[in-house]
C-alpha cells in the first residue's frame, strides 16, 4: 500500500505538481457513551478509513478524499484537477516554508487502551456516577465518555513518511437544578490532565466521586443564590473557564491563516496585523503564552503536524508583548513576504486536519499561559479588594475580529476585602481583548495551573472540530464589567 | 445508483432478520463540492464522495448504534456492522421507557428537491459565478473571500419491522461572497441558498455588494453610542434568532430538560408580538424538506406560533417515547422552518434605505457568533457584522463600528417587534461538519424592532 501511494505522488510530480501530499488513514474510531438522568441514551461506535490527497499545482491547492482506497489513480487525479481549476486564479502563489525531510512514528502515551475496554465496564463506571449525581436539587444528570483513535499514515513529496497512532479520552460529568424563579443551571467536571499518559487509566474513580459532590454541591448553592451584580470589578477567572478566554481571545486570534484573512468569510478575522509581531502589548508583563505541542497527556500534542513538521513549544506572548503566531508552512511564508521581513522563522508545525477527508489549516496545539508569581488562589482571592471568582464555561461570544467578548459562567463567587462573601447565580463578565489582558494583574502559581482538554473546536470551511489543550493557572483582571 | 442503494438495505435487513437482530438502518451519501475563497484566490478547492451507515440495534429496551463510513461494494463490511451493533447492544443498559423501532407502512421515495442541473455544475461554473458576483469590484484594496458549496444528498432507511424504505434526495447550494478591505478589517456581505440551478443569481448578490461598498468605502466610519437602537435585522440575523428556537424554544425534549424559554403551561398563549407566524412547512423545496419523518410519519405544515400565539411544542420520536408524549413528526435532520412575511413593502436593502424614517434605524444584517446567556429567559448576544449601516432620520447613511446587543428572544420578537417584509428570503443556515444536512431558513428580508439595547460598541472594525 504505502508504495503505491509513493508511486502516485511521484506520478503528480511528473504532471507538473510542485507538491503532493497524501494523509491515509487506515482507521479511525469513535466510541461514545451518554447517560442522562440514568438512561444509557447515547451507546454509538463509528468507524473510517480513507484517503486525503493534497497537490500544489501552479501555485494553487486542490484537494480530494474518498473512503475508497481501490483507485488511487483517479484519486489523485482529482486532486490535480481541482488545483488546476484553482490555479486559474491565484493572487499570491502558494509556497511552503523550508523543513526537513521526516521518516518517524508517533505513538501517543497510554497504558490502557480505551477500546479494549468491555462496553460493560464503561457503562458501570457512567452508572456509578450517575448514582452518585442523583441528589436533591440535581434535575437533570448528565455523565458522558469519548474516546477516539486514530491511525494516519502520512507521505510527502518532499520524501517524508509518518506515521502516527494517537488515543484521546474525553469525560465529562454535569447537574443541572431549577431555581424558584424557574431558571436552569447547571454545573460541570471534566478532569484536567495529569500524569503522563492519555489512555482510560486517566478516568480516576476518586477524582470524579470527589467532584461529583462537589459539583452538586455548588450547583445547590447557585439554586438559592442572589443574581450576579452589575459594576466594575476585579474578575478571578479559575481555569474552568479561563482555558475559554484563552482559547478565544489568544489562540483563535493568533491563527495566522486568521490574521491573513483567510477565514473571513466564515468564523472572522483578527485584529493582529502583521505589524503587531514584537510590538503589540497584547498583555500586562504578567503575561506569558505559548503554543506547546510537547505535553505528553493533551490532545493538542500529535507528534508532527499534517505538514510532516515536528510538534514544537514557541512563546506567542512574553511578558506582555506579542511575539509568535500558531502557524503552517503555508502560511508564513505569505506573512513574511506581505511584511516584508521575516517574521515567521519556519513553520510551528500546527497545521492539522480532523479527518482524512479535511484539508490542513492553522490549529492550536496547547495554548498555554505560563505560572506566575502571585501564589495560590487562596493568595490572590487575599490580595483582592473587589472582585468575583468565576468558573465553567456557560456561553461565550467573541467580535468578528476577536476584539471584544462576552463570557457567562456557571457561578460565581463575590470577593470584598480579600474574603469570599458569596455565590452569585447568572454571572456574566465582558471586555475589550487588549484592555482586557492589559489589565491582568495577578498570575497563580503551579499550583493553580492546570491542563484543560478541548474536544470540540471548530474552524473553516468545510467545519472541522478538533482536538486540543490549555494549560491554565488562576488570572486576575482589574476593572471588568460583569453582570451585564 | 438508487436501486443499488435500496437493495444493498434490503440485503441488510435479510442478514440481520437471519441473525434475530432488531435494527435499523439510515444511509447516508454525500457528494460534496466546495470551492472556497480568501485574498481574492481560490484558497480551497475540494470535494469528498462519502458514504455513511449508521446501523441501530434494539434489545427491548436498551439499544446501541455503529457508523461506519463505507462503499456500497463492501456488503460484508456492512453485515459486520450488524454484528457489531447487535453485539454492543446486549451490553447497553435498558432505558426507564420503551424506545419505539419504526415501522414503515409503505416505501416512500422523494426526489422532489433533486435537480440535475445542479447536481452537474463543475468547477468553471462555480469560478464563473464568483467572477459575475464581483464583477468590476475587487481592487489592490478590496479583496474576495467566500464559499460555493454545493451537492448532492441522499438518505435511505429500512428497518427490520417492515420492508418498505423510505429514500430523500435532494441538491443545495450555499454561497457565500464577501468582500473585505485589506487594512481596515471590514468585510460587506452578500449571500444566497439553491434549490435548483435556476435559482443561482449572482447578478443580485453583486447589487448588494455594489451598494455596500460605496458606502463603506466613502463614508467615515463611527462608533456609536451605547444604548437603545430601533434596529432593523436583514434576513441572515432573522434567521439566527429563528434558527437558535430549535434549541432554546419550540422543541419538546429542550422543554422537559430545561433548555427552553417557553414553559410547558405556555401552549396556547401570547408569547410574541401577533406579528409573529411560525410554522414548521415541509412544503416549501428552498428548505430541502423531509415530507415524511425518519419514523415514516407524514409531514405536514406545522403552526408553531400563530400571531405570537404558541401553539405547540415539536417532539421528536426519542423524546415523546420518555415524556410521554405524542410525536409531532419531528424526528429529522432538520425542519422546514418558515417566519411569515409582514405588511411593510422592504425587499432590497436599496428600499429600505430609501424608506422614510422618524428616528435613526440601525440596520443590522448579520449576527455574529450568537450565544445562549440564559436559555430559560432566551437570553443571547452576538456582535453585528458585514456590512452594518445606520440610516439616520434626516435621509443619510452612515457607517458604524460593530456592536453588541444581549436580549432576550422575547424583546425582540414581543412588542416591540414593528413590521415585517412582505418579500421572503430564503438563507441557507447549513452547518459543513458531518454528514451534509442541507438547511434554510425562509426569513422576511428586513423586520424592524423599537428600542433594542446595545450594550458594546466597537471603537474600531
Ligand atoms: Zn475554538
Amino acid at each position: 500500500m504505502r508504495n503505491k501511494f509513493q508511486e502516485q505522488i511521484q506520478r503528480l510530480k511528473a504532471a507538473g505538481a510542485t507538491y503532493v501530499d497524501a494523509r491515509w488513514y487506515p482507521v479511525e474510531e469513535t466510541n461514545q457513551l451518554m447517560m442522562w438522568n440514568g438512561n444509557l441514551k447515547t451507546v454509538s461506535s463509528s468507524r473510517e478509513s480513507g484517503v486525503g490527497i493534497r497537490v500544489l499545482y501552479k501555485g494553487a491547492w486542490g484537494f480530494s478524499a474518498s473512503s475508497d482506497v481501490g483507485n488511487l489513480t483517479s484519486l489523485f487525479d482529482k486532486a490535480l484537477d481541482n488545483a488546476r481549476v484553482a490555479a486559474e486564479r491565484v493572487t499570491f502563489p502558494v509556497r511552503l516554508a523550508e523543513k526537513e525531510s521526516i521518516q518517524a512514528s508517533f505513538k501517543s502515551p497510554n497504558r490502557i487502551d480505551p477500546f479494549s475496554v468491555p462496553l460493560g465496564e464503561k457503562v458501570e463506571f457512567l452508572k456509578k456516577l450517575d448514582e452518585q449525581l442523583n441528589q436533591p436539587g440535581v434535575a437533570q444528570r448528565v455523565c458522558e465518555l469519548i474516546f477516539m483513535r486514530k491511525q494516519i499514515v502520512y507521505f510527502d513529496s518532499e520524501g517524508s513518511e509518518i506515521e502516527k497512532n494517537i488515543i484521546e479520552v474525553f469525560p465529562s460529568i454535569q447537574v443541572m437544578g431549577v431555581d424558584a424563579q424557574g431558571e436552569s443551571h447547571s454545573r460541570k467536571f471534566s478532569p484536567s490532565l495529569s500524569g503522563a499518559t492519555r489512555g482510560w487509566e486517566t478516568l480516576d474513580p476518586h477524582l470524579f466521586s470527589e467532584n461529583a459532590e462537589r459539583i452538586v454541591r455548588e450547583m445547590n448553592e447557585v439554586l438559592v443564590a442572589e443574581t450576579c451584580p452589575t459594576d466594575q470589578r476585579s474578575v478571578i477567572l479559575l481555569p474552568g473557564i479561563m482555558y475559554l478566554q484563552t482559547h478565544e481571545t489568544i489562540g483563535h486570534a493568533l491563527e495566522l491563516d486568521r490574521i491573513l484573512g483567510y477565514e473571513l468569510a466564515y468564523a472572522g478575522g483578527s485584529f493582529v496585523k502583521l505589524g503587531d509581531f514584537g510590538e503589540l502589548r497584547y498583555g500586562s508583563p504578567k503575561l506569558t503564552a505559548r503554543a506547546n505541542a510537547t505535553l505528553p497527556n493533551s490532545p493538542g500534542s500529535f507528534g508532527y503536524d499534517d505538514d510532516g513538521v515536528a510538534a514544537q513549544d514557541n512563546l506567542l506572548i512574553d511578558k506582555g508583548l506579542l511575539v509568535g503566531a500558531i502557524t503552517g508552512r503555508q502560511m508564513v511564508e505569505e506573512a513574511n513576504v506581505r511584511a516584508g521581513k521575516a517574521i515567521f522563522n519556519g513553520s510551528s508545525g500546527a497545521n492539522r486536519a480532523t479527518a482524512f477527508y479535511r484539508v490542513p489549516i492553522e490549529r492550536m496545539t496547547n495554548i498555554n499561559i505560563d505560572p506566575g508569581s502571585d501564589g495560590s488562589l487562596d493568595d490572590i482571592v487575599k490580595n483582592t479588594e473587589k472582585g468575583i471568582i468565576l468558573d465553567g464555561d456557560k456561553s461565550w461570544s467573541i467580535g468578528s475580529n476577536r476584539e471584544q467578548f462576552h463570557f457567562a459562567t456557571d457561578i460565581g463567587w463575590l470577593v470584598e476585602d480579600g474574603k469570599v462573601t458569596r455565590v452569585v447565580k447568572n454571572p456574566t463578565y465582558k471586555g475589550e481583548t487588549v484592555p482586557f489582558y492589559n489589565s491582568l494583574s495577578a498570575v497563580g502559581d503551579e499550583s493553580t495551573w492546570e491542563v484543560r482538554s478541548v474536544d470540540n473546536c471548530g474552524k473553516g470551511q468545510p467545519n472541522q472540530v478538533m482536538q486540543l489543550g490549555h494549560g491554565i493557572p488562576v488570572c486576575r483582571f482589574d476593572n471588568v464589567t460583569i453582570g451585564e | 445508483m438508487k436501486e443499488l442503494i435500496l437493495q444493498t438495505l434490503c440485503d441488510l435487513r435479510a442478514y440481520a432478520l437471519s441473525k434475530n437482530v432488531d435494527a435499523t438502518f439510515f444511509y447516508h451519501e454525500e457528494e460534496s463540492y466546495l470551492m472556497r475563497f480568501a485574498n481574492s484566490a481560490i484558497s480551497l478547492n475540494t470535494n469528498e464522495h462519502l458514504i455513511r451507515l449508521e446501523i441501530t440495534a434494539y434489545e427491548d429496551r436498551k439499544r446501541a448504534s455503529y457508523e461506519m463510513i463505507t462503499d456500497l461494494s463492501k456488503l460484508d463490511e456492512m453485515k459486520q456492522g450488524v454484528d457489531i451493533a447487535a453485539e454492543m447492544v446486549k451490553h447497553a443498559q435498558a432505558l426507564n421507557y420503551q424506545p419505539t423501532v419504526p415501522a414503515y407502512g409503505e416505501t416512500h421515495i422523494d426526489e422532489t428537491s433533486y435537480d440535475a442541473a445542479l447536481a452537474g455544475i463543475g468547477n468553471e461554473e462555480r469560478l464563473g459565478y464568483f467572477n459575475q458576483a464581483v464583477a468590476g469590484l475587487e481592487t489592490d484594496e478590496i479583496r474576495l473571500s467566500g464559499i460555493f458549496s454545493c451537492g448532492v444528498n441522499t438518505i435511505a432507511q429500512i428497518t427490520t419491522r417492515s420492508e418498505h424504505l423510505q429514500y430523500f434526495k435532494s441538491t443545495d447550494a450555499q454561497i457565500s461572497v464577501v468582500l473585505s478591505h485589506s487594512t481596515l478589517k471590514w468585510e460587506v456581505i452578500a449571500e444566497q441558498s439553491a434549490q435548483k440551478k435556476t435559482e443561482l443569481n449572482p447578478a443580485l448578490l453583486r447589487r448588494d455588494l455594489a451598494f455596500l461598498l460605496e458606502r463603506y468605502l466613502h463614508d467615515t466610519p463611527q462608533q456609536l453610542p451605547v444604548g437603545s437602537y430601533d434596529i432593523v435585522f436583514g434576513s441572515a440575523a432573522i434567521a439566527e434568532l429563528i434558527s437558535i428556537m430549535n434549541y432554546i424554544g419550540f422543541d419538546g425534549g429542550s422543554m422537559k430538560r430545561g433548555f427552553s424559554f417557553i414553559a410547558e403551561d405556555q401552549v396556547g398563549q401570547q408569547v410574541f408580538s401577533d406579528k409573529f407566524n411560525l410554522t414548521d412547512d415541509p412544503t416549501r423545496l428552498e428548505t430541502f424538506p423531509f415530507r415524511r419523518d425518519m419514523t415514516g410519519m407524514s409531514r405536514e405544515p406545522f403552526p408553531i406560533f400563530e400571531q405570537g400565539i404558541f401553539n405547540s411544542f415539536t417532539w421528536s420520536q426519542d423524546d415523546a417515547d420518555e415524556f410521554g408524549a405524542t410525536p409531532t413528526g419531528h424526528t429529522v435532520m432538520h425542519n422546514s422552518l418558515v417566519l411569515e412575511g409582514g405588511g411593510r413593502e422592504v425587499g432590497t436593502l436599496e428600499e429600505l434605505v430609501n424608506l422614510p424614517r422618524e428616528n435613526d434605524l440601525l440596520y443590522i444584517p448579520f449576527l455574529h457568533y450568537m450565544n445562549i446567556v440564559n436559555p430559560s429567559k432566551g437570553l443571547i448576544t452576538a456582535s453585528s457584522r458585514f456590512g452594518a449601516l445606520l440610516l439616520k432620520k434626516d435621509g443619510s447613511v452612515a457607517v458604524p463600528y460593530n456592536v453588541r446587543i444581549t436580549q432576550s428572544l422575547s424583546d425582540i420578537f414581543g412588542d416591540r417587534l414593528a413590521w415585517l417584509s412582505r418579500t421572503q428570503t430564503v438563507y441557507n443556515t447549513s452547518m459543513s461538519y458531518g454528514a451534509r444536512n442541507p438547511t434554510s431558513i425562509v426569513v422576511p428580508a428586513f423586520l424592524q424592532v423599537n428600542a433594542l439595547e446595545i450594550s458594546h460598541s466597537n471603537s474600531s472594525y
